[in-house]
């Protein structure tokens, strides 16, 4: 089609009349301010935020449980907390801070900055955003329930993150942890895969004209494979769930052995879904960097198809080698050769960005704000958990280092120091974009310097502990093996970057509210983001921009005359089309969720078995399910019709049908 | 310089140093002289073993190899970091140098160098994979190897040696404590009677999981006779942390006296049950089992100095044996349920759900590696079972067998075996003479 591809709403008339207003249930919300403003908001920014806000606190919580391990470690035979409260302490820290904390951060960034890196006013099924983030609190809510019940009966899971199977049996945990863990863990996947199908539309179809994929920022690009990776592994990990829900639930065999179940079989389905789990930590976070580093250093990223293309031949290579976690399974020395080798290749890719990032310093003009400082850190950081990660990939030294401190060492250096510093250095970065104002350069800097030293010291001794031999998991140890020291400065370290954080945190409060107010585009960055006001309006782009150049805002900056020339049209053609189309609000989605959340303490609350108790059991979990179908009933009842703004060339908003629902 | 500037850098410098020096004092009270040098007895890097040093090796080339790419890359980095960092605000305001992005050469020479770095890695570490895998073929063909049967249980290792086969009761069977040919490949069948343990000695072989349902096996060779550390490396529930083992290597001949000794049944100790069963006053000075603290340690510096010695006289009948007391014990052994679960060859009890106690008394430890066997620590072990290893099945039985405590029609636990000190006394003297 040869007309204008920015017309948004050409099937509407002009004038469109208000549409008339709506009945009972049918009747959509419109509050701005105010507690029903969140619950049912529709807007990808406030949703982000939403999603950031709960990430950070579960962030603290997975932090605190962290302190208390190192706490009981700090000196050998330590008596902080008892085996049991160990054990439940680091299945939660590992499950808090992998699916409760850094996969909704990055979430977070994906829903606030993604749209307006590609120019575009929302994401492509605004409700379907709200239902991801309902349903994801939902799951933490199950996740972390057992915490509030008896200890002996419920309590919190503890089986370990990765739930080996057959521990996980109603024959050795049969207490109700488990469910807990496999419901929560099920409804976050739910979440999961609806907001990515949700980035995937919204980045195939919603970038603004001129926006090919090879102009896409880096980040977007990061946003598309991860969404990618979720969607092709989390259904490994919701069928091996399935099975084992069936096995403690319904007394199926899938992993009982006594009925010829194969304990392998969940390792398997496991680490099909855990290894690509890994890059879909830390792919985002490459994104960030990818952003941070070029506007800090003023020029664009070095070797950008490279770097993009990497980032896929890793997504890609990440389901090709989730056998390297059961290199002492006894998989026969083929598939350990083939496995070891398969994973040496993904070191290829990993090892171009870096070259890429550091290409992108060179010759620079490097600014060394506080983003800059963390993205630094990260690449340091990432590159010694590379380099271990290298070591892991030989089969053989792996066949020591498994399941010891040395491979804590390992993922921490590529969690913290890679996923969390280039998750903080986004938060820095992005801040002046959210909230209009600037993190004091100050105490930004010495934040990451508590926080880098304290990351050291805990993490850089547990190679050493790994490699004489303390395995882990254990929450005692004795004096005479040798580990005494690394464990006391470890404990120590663990404790400043405690600090650390705490500062972090503390100063962007702060800053939230006291900060130093800053203008549009403080840091003379490069994409799209930067070429709205901060906050940016709920309606993101005055004008759908239009896209020349890779690093789009940095072109505009240097062609200003002819993108002025270019906005005013379209402004005027948006105008002509009925001015600008926002998405209506609606609770449907949170109903949903809420449905989802009384089906999760239905099946695991209750026990089938005595009798008086499957009652229970059935009938909360179909209220349950009556609640979900409500919601989702009236969500599609309600329709999609929407309302316009229009605002004059400055921005300011002339009217508003939104308030005539 | 300004001196007030000087003097915050003073300051700075002051805190600094009170920093760190508070740390090394409080480093000084923990250190361990083995941390930095790596040579625990759990080392992966000072080992003792064929197979060992084959994974250590791998592991070293990857260190080479990492450690020139680190050099080479962290260098560049640093000195873009250094060179290219703006120094001041004009600087900052300047310009923005040339947008250039990037160059496929440079980009292709990058990647052919670290392709050419993993084949240096992928080399050695094929070659090992295969040399770890199984007893290689020469040795078999010899018929060198030693076969044991490792079978992990929550929470300690039943050993079996199928090879010999002893007169109406089997295969040889012991717990906790594997002894194994030194200088002889010895291949190790790896199997669980329920969840996922793993079989590790750091210093002769990397570890091989025990996974229900499938034979896996691993192999190891101990250079010279000593005395080994090993530990489950799987997470396998409450006690996972105090599931731990010992190998102990020995010459041949050693190792066959060692084997006829574990053939014969639990030694004797001649006596009726006399009238005088109460615990002599050796005993008073016992530490109180209750005076422990919850994980307190169960060992000593002492025996750490040679443990294979330590081993060594452990084979012998104890000091001070009491006749009476032991005869009491064995009595007590049966009447008090333990005789369900645990076997004492040549005494009567034949229980097989927990580990064979025939030859207890010669092991250096007990409750799988945790304590050192000697009259203080079984005395707390027998106590308070529950105390030393949480969750463990003496203290609340296991499927029908009930421990020390067991649970009601209303699901309150009760106590179903009561022990006086003499009894327990009595109980440890009988154990103890099991060499």
């Amino acid at each position: 089609m040869a007309h204008d591809t920015t017309a948004k709403s050409e099937f509407l008339p002009k004038d469109s009349p208000a549409p008339a207003a709506r009945p009972g249930l049918l009747w959509r919300p419109t509050a701005k301010t105010g507690l029903m403003s969140w619950l049912t908001t529709v807007d990808h920014k406030k949703i982000g935020f939403l999603y950031g806000v709960f990430a950070l606190f579960f962030f603290l919580v997975g932090g605190v449980e962290a302190l208390l391990i190192r706490a009981q470690l700090m000196f050998p035979n330590g008596d902080v907390l008892t085996a049991q409260q160990y054990n439940t302490m680091f299945t939660m820290h590992g499950t808090t801070m992998i699916f409760l904390a850094v996969m909704p951060l990055s979430a977070a960034f994906f829903n606030f900055i993604m749209p307006l890196q590609i120019g575009a006013r929302d994401v492509a099924f605004p409700r379907l955003n709200a239902f991801s983030l309902w349903t994801f609190v939902a799951g933490a809510i199950i996740l972390n329930i057992g915490w509030f019940l008896p200890a002996d009966t419920h309590g919190a899971p503890d089986g370990g993150w990765f739930g080996y199977a057959p521990l996980t049996s109603k024959t050795f945990i049969p207490k109700h942890s488990i469910d807990y863990w496999v419901m929560g863990l099920q409804l976050l996947g739910v979440a999961s895969i609806a907001a990515s199908l949700n980035f995937i539309v919204t980045i195939i179809n919603m970038r603004a004209p001129g926006m090919t994929m090879m102009r896409l920022p880096v980040f977007t690009w990061m946003t598309l494979i991860t969404a990618f990776l979720l969607i092709l592994s989390f259904p490994a990990i919701t069928i091996a769930l399935v099975e084992l829900m069936m096995d403690r639930q319904f007394g199926t065999n899938f992993f009982e052995v006594s009925g010829g179940g194969m304990p392998i079989l969940w390792q398997h389905l496991f680490w099909v879904f855990g290894h690509p789990e890994v890059y879909i930590l830390i792919l985002p976070a490459m994104g960030i960097v990818s952003e941070i580093l070029p506007t800090f250093s003023r020029k664009p990223l070095y070797g950008y198809p490279i770097v993009v293309f990497s980032g896929a031949c890793i997504g890609f290579l990440g389901f090709a080698v989730w056998s390297h976690h059961m290199f002492t399974t006894g998989m026969g020395a083929v598939a350990t050769a083939a496995f070891s080798l398969l994973t040496m290749c993904i070191a290829v890719p990993t090892g171009v960005k870096m070259f890429n990032w550091i290409g992108t310093l060179w010759g620079g003009h490097l600014m060394m704000r506080t983003p800059m400082m963390f993205a630094l850190g990260f690449l340091w950081m990432f590159m010694i958990g590379g380099f271990s990660g290298v070591m892991h990939s030989a089969a053989p030294a792996d066949a020591q280092q498994q399941d010891s401190y040395f491979v804590i060492a390992h993922f921490h250096y590529v969690l913290i120091g890679g996923s969390i510093f280039a998750l903080l250095a986004g938060i820095h970065y992005w801040f002046p974009l959210m909230f209009g104002r600037k993190v004091s350069e100050f105490w930004g800097k010495l934040s990451f310097w508590i926080i880098f030293i304290g990351f050291n010291v805990t993490f850089f001794p547990m190679h050493f502990l790994g490699l004489n031999g303390m395995p882990r998991r254990t929450f005692t140890y004795d004096p005479n093996l040798g580990w005494n020291t690394g464990n006391l400065v470890a404990t120590l370290g663990a404790f400043m970057l405690g600090i650390g954080i705490a500062i972090y945190f503390a100063v962007m409060i702060y800053t939230y509210f006291k900060g130093e107010k800053v203008g549009r585009d403080p840091w003379d960055a490069r994409t799209l983001e930067w070429s709205i006001p901060n906050p940016p309006p709920e309606y993101n782009f005055r004008v759908i921009p239009t896209v020349h150049a890779r690093d789009a805002f940095w072109y505009e900056k240097h062609h200003q005359e002819e993108i002025a020339k270019e906005t005013a049209e379209h402004a005027k053609d948006d105008e002509a089309h009925g001015g600008i189309h926002m998405p209506d609000q609606s609770i449907w989605p949170l109903v949903a969720s809420v449905g989802l959340l009384i089906v999760g303490f239905g099946v695991t609350y209750f026990d089938s078995n005595p009798a008086p108790g499957i009652h229970a059991k059935l009938g909360t979990t179909l209220a349950g399910f009556a609640v979900v179908l409500v919601g989702i009933y009236f969500w599609s009842l309600e329709g999609n019709a929407g309302y316009h703004i229009h605002v004059d060339d400055k921005g300011n908003v002339l009217s508003d049908d939104h308030a005539k629902h | 310089m300004r001196l007030t500037s000087f003097l915050k850098t003073l300051l700075r410098w002051e805190l600094a140093v009170l920093l760190v020096s508070g740390c090394l004092t409080s480093l000084a009270h923990a250190s361990d002289k083995n941390f930095f040098v790596m040579d625990g007895h759990q080392s992966t890097i000072f080992v003792d073993g064929s197979v060992a040093r084959s994974q250590n090796t791998v592991f070293y080339t990857t260190c080479a190899v990492t450690f020139v790419i680190f050099v080479l890359v962290a260098g560049t980095l640093a000195y873009a970091t250094i060179k290219f960092k703006a120094r001041s605000a004009a600087d900052e305001h300047a310009e923005p140098p040339p947008q250039s992005h990037g160059n496929p050469l440079v980009e292709i020479a990058l990647i052919a160098a670290s392709v050419f770095a993993l084949v240096i890695i992928a080399i050695p570490t094929l070659k090992s994979i295969w040399y770890t895998h199984d007893v290689p073929a020469e040795e078999k063909a010899k018929g060198n190897a030693y076969e044991v049967n490792a079978i992990g249980y929550q929470w300690w290792f039943k050993f079996e040696y199928p090879s010999v086969q002893i007169n109406g009761a089997g295969t040889l069977v012991t717990a906790n404590e594997l002894v194994i040919p030194a200088g002889q490949p010895v291949r190790v069948n790896v199997r669980t009677t329920d969840v996922i343990h793993s079989f590790w000695v750091p210093k002769l072989a990397g570890k091989v999981d025990m996974i229900p349902n499938r034979a896996n096996y691993l192999w190891l060779q101990a250079d010279k006779p000593g005395y080994y550390w090993g530990q489950c490396a799987e997470y396998c529930g409450d006690s996972h942390a105090v599931m731990r083992f010992r190998v102990i290597a020995l010459g041949p001949k050693e190792f066959n006296e060692w084997l006829d000794g574990q053939v014969a049944p639990a030694r004797s100790v001649s006596s009726p049950v006399a009238a005088s069963t109460a615990a002599k006053p050796q005993f008073a000075s016992l530490r109180k089992p209750d005076s422990y603290k919850t994980n307190e340690a169960g060992i000593t510096t002492k025996f750490d100095v040679n443990p294979l010695e330590a081993w060594r006289a452990k084979q012998f009948p104890e000091k001070n044996e009491d006749p009476a007391l032991v005869g009491r014990g064995k009595e007590l052994f049966k009447s008090k349920t333990c005789q369900n679960c645990h076997a004492i060859r040549g005494h009567g009890p034949l229980g097989v759900t927990a580990p064979d106690l025939t030859h207890f008394g010669s092991r250096t430890t007990l409750a799988a590696g945790l304590l050192e066997n000697n009259t203080e620590q079984l005395h707390r072990w027998i106590h308070h079972p529950g105390a030393v290893k949480p969750g463990n099945k003496m203290q609340f039985g296991i499927g029908g067998m009930a421990g020390y405590q067991k649970k009601d029609d209303k699901g309150h636990w009760t106590q179903n075996i009561a022990l006086t000190t003499d009894e327990e006394l009595a109980l440890v003297a009988y154990l103890e003479s099991l060499k």
